[in-house]
């Protein structure tokens, strides 16, 4: 295997995992706000009154963008699953017997149903009785959760590998409860939920903000979102830096630095010979990166507080809505630099003290890995483009445009009508 | 333990065959089931609130492969490396022409999402003809990754319009679907056969080598057998919520 084939699989990988990664983190928040919103708006429903109409429409609004976001976060994911065997086949060879059962649990017990009750609740807008309607937004989201926790199992055993033997050069599984109790795999789940809700929480409040700035009207559906989503933001931002913070206990001495890094690079090299085992520098930029971020985020969190007990206050301050409006890409750049922080920081190793990346690729050849790495870095590129200018031209419109949850046979709202290509 | 997960990775393929094989069949078919871009609205709605409940038996199918036989992961996907990337790219473009025709409104646009749709559909159908006829002839001891079935295997692909059309016949418009009375195709017969083939597929493969040594085994043997139940209830309600013949077009 040239080390040529082996960079690009590496980097095929990140690309897909970074862009999967990208709109899951939204898919998660935005599934549990969502969810909130059309509780809401079903047990008003049931009272009557004024407010039933604006959290229907709130609903349908980032319902639909959602949706729009949930269709890249399916397919890259796909393609994530199919290229564990395509490429890294001295993976699933040495270590598939553990690192596939989560995995496993994850399709079967996880997205099977998430996918489905959300092609239920897509299409079932109009057919289904509403309680039945909303039960079905909730298992969308607790299973998208589950979905997460799985494929953070199968991660953290890589970071930190446990409840395994090897036999005959194979790792099999021997204690289940130590594999998905992995401190790694609980915390970072833990991590990454509120990381995705201060992702949706930050996406909401700056494209109400975007609204509210243009003063078109829809001030009360605006205003509202608004609340939403710096709620969400002030409730987040404490526990994703506790629950990333926590992470530190267990993290790979290489990772580290310090005399426990020299002590296990001496360890390393006794027992697999002389290697790189310190990971690169790129891991501590991704560090750095996320943990600035945080304290941006942070900023904006107490300004958030400051603000949210007046509500009319959120009408107004030009400076306010063109803040939260730039903030919108800071969570999904601490969550990409996090990411490089965890996984960068692992290498050389695929699983640490047990596999080194090297080992695991696939024995493709160099023209197949260019081939598949072009391929799927064109249609990546082009999806991605694609589902962005889809995502900010819906936010943008407005919840006029809303094509999620019109009655059947019912021709779509007006501004759907106006050619734009 | 392991015969019980080749049971259910035979049940979870044959499931998806079976129900995505019939939405497949219909992408393909588009341009003859529906005249003009409002029709082919309609034939996509005809199978659009089941096509997300029948892709993820393949990826619960997946999920099998993975967690207790990793050994057969580098035989279907290293091995037959091409005929996978086919099968992956035909998957997302065609999802991505579903997912995107109906949020844009331009005649160009429908024009190219419904290109992705067919075009998405017939790579996964060869790609799909393809796999099982290279399995087969693996299995008769006819070389492993790429032989001759790879390309034998092709003409395969038309089960699947056979199918799609079988599925077309009582979800389409009663005018839609007069047009199609002369096609020999009965939805129920086609399943059978789609059902069977990645029976005849995999009868050849070495299962005890290649199974996950361990607990991974169990693990993923016993959740698939505990939750097959719930899962088929949940494909029992998404067909009884959408049953009978599509009338209007929907989200997608």
């Amino acid at each position: 295997m040239s080390g040529d084939a082996l960079m690009l699989a590496r980097v095929q990988f990140a690309l897909t995992a970074g862009t999967h990664f990208l709109f899951v983190a939204l898919t998660l928040g935005l599934a549990t706000l969502v969810a909130l919103m059309q509780t809401r708006a079903t047990v008003w429903g049931g009272a009557g009154g004024s407010g039933e109409a604006v959290h229907a429409r709130m609903t349908r609004f980032w319902g639909q963008l959602y949706v729009v976001n949930y269709a890249v976060g399916i397919v890259t994911g796909l393609v994530m699953e199919f290229q564990f065997g395509l490429n890294w086949a001295g993976m699933s060879r040495t270590v598939g017997g553990v690192f596939g059962a989560p995995l496993a649990l994850e399709t079967i017990v996880a997205f099977f149903v998430e996918s489905t009750f959300l092609g239920l609740w897509i299409f079932g807008w109009e057919r289904l009785n509403r309680w039945v309607h909303l039960a079905l937004i909730w298992v969308v989201t607790v299973t998208a959760y589950l979905s997460a926790y799985f494929v953070l199992v199968a991660n953290g055993w890589l970071q930190r590998p446990v409840g395994y033997e090897m036999r005959d050069g194979r790792a099999r599984l021997t204690d289940v409860g130590a594999l998905l109790g992995n401190p790694p795999a609980v915390l970072a789940f833990g991590h990454v939920l509120f990381g995705g809700l201060l992702t949706a929480g930050f996406f909401v409040a700056g494209v109400s903000a975007f609204h509210l700035r243009r003063r078109a009207g829809e001030t009360e559906f605006f205003r509202r979102s608004m609340r939403v989503g710096l709620v969400t933001v002030v409730a987040s931002i404490v526990p994703v830096v506790v629950l990333g913070g926590a992470q530190f206990a267990d993290l790979q001495p290489t990772k580290l630095g310090g005399d426990d890094a020299d002590a296990a690079v001496a360890a390393f090299t006794a027992r697999f010979g002389p290697d790189d085992y310190r990971p690169p520098g790129l891991s501590e930029a991704g560090e750095a990166l996320m943990m600035s971020m945080w304290a941006l985020m942070a900023v904006l969190a107490v300004a958030a507080l400051v603000k949210l007990p007046f509500g009319r206050w959120l009408e107004r301050g030009r400076v306010f809505h063109v803040v939260m409006i730039a903030a919108i890409p800071l969570p999904y750049v601490a969550m990409l630099a996090g990411w490089v922080f965890r996984e960068v920081g692992r290498q050389p190793w695929m699983v640490y003290g047990v596999l080194k990346t090297r080992d695991a690729v696939s024995d493709t050849g160099a023209v197949a890995a260019a081939v598949s790495f072009a391929v799927f870095t064109v249609l990546f590129a082009v999806l991605v483009g694609v589902n962005v200018w889809l995502l900010a031209r819906f936010a943008r419109r407005g919840p006029g445009g809303v094509g999620l949850g019109v009655p059947a046979g019912a021709a779509p709202p007006s501004p759907a009508l106006s050619p734009t290509l | 333990m392991e015969f019980l997960a080749v049971v259910m990775l035979a049940v979870f393929t044959a499931g998806y065959l079976v129900l995505a094989g019939g939405d497949v069949g219909v992408g393909m078919a588009l341009p003859w089931l529906g005249r003009g871009q409002d029709e082919r609205r309609l034939v996509i709605a005809s199978f659009a609130p089941f096509f997300l409940g029948n892709e993820v038996w393949l990826v619960a199918a997946v999920g099998i492969v993975v967690g207790a036989f990793p050994g057969l992961e580098h035989r279907l996907l290293e091995d037959l490396s091409p005929v996978a990337v086919v099968l992956v790219v035909g998957w997302v473009v065609r999802d991505m022409g579903l997912w995107l025709r109906g949020r844009v409104d331009g005649a160009g646009w429908r024009g190219g999402c419904d290109g992705a749709v067919v075009a998405g559909s017939w790579a996964l159908a060869l790609g799909w003809a393809s796999l099982l006829g290279s399995l087969v002839v693996s299995g008769a001891g006819g070389g492993e990754g790429m032989n001759a079935g790879s390309v034998l295997g092709l003409p395969l692909a038309a089960l699947f319009v056979w199918h799609g059309v079988g599925f077309a016949r009582w979800r389409l418009p009663e005018a839609m679907a007069a047009r199609l009375r002369g096609v020999p195709a009965r939805y129920g017969v086609s399943a059978v056969v789609l059902a069977a083939a990645p029976v005849a597929a995999g009868a050849g493969l070495p299962w005890s080598g290649a199974a996950a040594q361990g607990s991974g085994l169990a693990l993923t043997a016993v959740a698939a057998v505990v939750l097959l139940p719930l899962l088929a209830v949940v494909q029992g309600l998404v067909w009884w919520t959408f049953r009978g013949r599509v009338q209007a077009p929907s989200y997608l």
